[in-house]
């Protein structure tokens, strides 16, 4: 059993940190296209405030949770490979 | 450095040709002869050869292991060893070590009657280290000469060198937006010291001569 919880530890904290990556990567690039919509297009009102607003709305998107796959899809594939391997 | 540059690169290829080679699944067209269980001593550095199937195998200095023995069609001997690789690396998480056991027994024939099976692994063989490759699953094939197309190791190492190539790319970008400028940049800002210095040298060169007698 101790080696199940060193697996699930050691996945954990790398997958945590991908995760971190992933996360801080993804809301920089909406920052950057809401800048640029501020632009290009709006021009109008604060754009702090038009940057604010879409990161917020980004914060609650579906988009965003879509990050969480960095933990399911690992986990998947290790079931599916212990099925493979052991059952099937 | 040129030379020096190569054999770093080479080295590090051939470090990830041998890491690939002994992790990723192999399949050989054997048939199965005998199948047998003998005490190994895992003291020394070819330790990590053999797997941990389980948390007190950790520590333990010998224990039993099971064996498939099977020849090619060719007639070559080929032996397997056959144990749990667990929750460990390599990520194969097999825990039928006592089921592909029985597989290998039933699957047993002779010279004059063969059934040739399709028997995958991973890991070297080496006799003078005596390492085995360890066996995962065993399945049953038309022939000696059935074909297996390795799929899996197609997709995983296609996503390998997909991901070499994304940094690579990135970090070329990288070196010809920010590094190179930058270098560019001292260099430039060295020349104009020296120039500066150079300058100045002349102006006390010319305060000096003003000392002079002037001929």
């Amino acid at each position: 059993m101790f080696g199940l919880a060193r697996f699930l530890i050691i996945g954990f904290v790398i997958l945590t940190l991908i995760y971190t990556g992933v996360s801080l990567w993804s809301r920089s690039v909406r920052k950057a296209k809401l800048k640029k919509e501020w632009e290009e297009e709006v021009r109008q009102g604060d754009k702090e405030e038009f940057v604010e607003e879409g990161l917020e709305d980004y914060s609650h998107s579906f988009r965003r949770k879509l990050i969480l796959l960095v933990y399911i899809v690992p986990a998947l594939l290790v079931l599916l490979i212990i099925y493979l391997v052991n059952i099937n | 450095m040129v030379y020096f540059k190569w054999a770093f690169w080479g080295t590090i290829w051939l470090i990830v040709a041998a890491f690939f080679h002994y992790t990723l699944p192999q399949h050989d067209i054997v048939r199965i002869v005998n199948t047998y269980e003998e005490r190994q001593d895992l003291s020394d550095w070819t330790r990590r050869f053999w797997s941990t199937p389980d948390d007190q195998s950790q520590t333990l200095e010998n224990r039993d292991v099971q064996f498939i023995q099977a020849v090619t069609p060719e007639g070559k001997a080929r032996v397997y060893r056959n144990e749990d690789t667990g929750w460990h690396w390599p990520p194969y998480f097999k825990f039928d070590t006592a089921n592909l056991y029985t597989e290998a027994n039933d699957a047993k024939s002779t010279k004059a009657q063969p059934e040739w099976y399709s028997i995958t692994h991973y890991g070297w063989r080496n006799e003078y280290l005596s390492i085995f490759p360890n066996a995962v699953a065993l399945k049953p094939v038309a022939g000696p000469d059935a074909t297996i197309i390795p799929w899996l190791n197609i997709i995983i190492l296609t996503l390998f060198f997909a991901l070499i190539w994304a940094i690579w790319v990135r970090w070329r970008r990288f070196r010809r937006n920010r590094i190179d400028p930058m270098l560019e940049e001292l260099e430039d800002s060295y020349d104009a010291a020296s120039d500066a210095v150079a300058d100045r040298r002349g102006r006390i060169g010319r305060w000096l001569g003003s000392w002079r007698s002037k001929k």
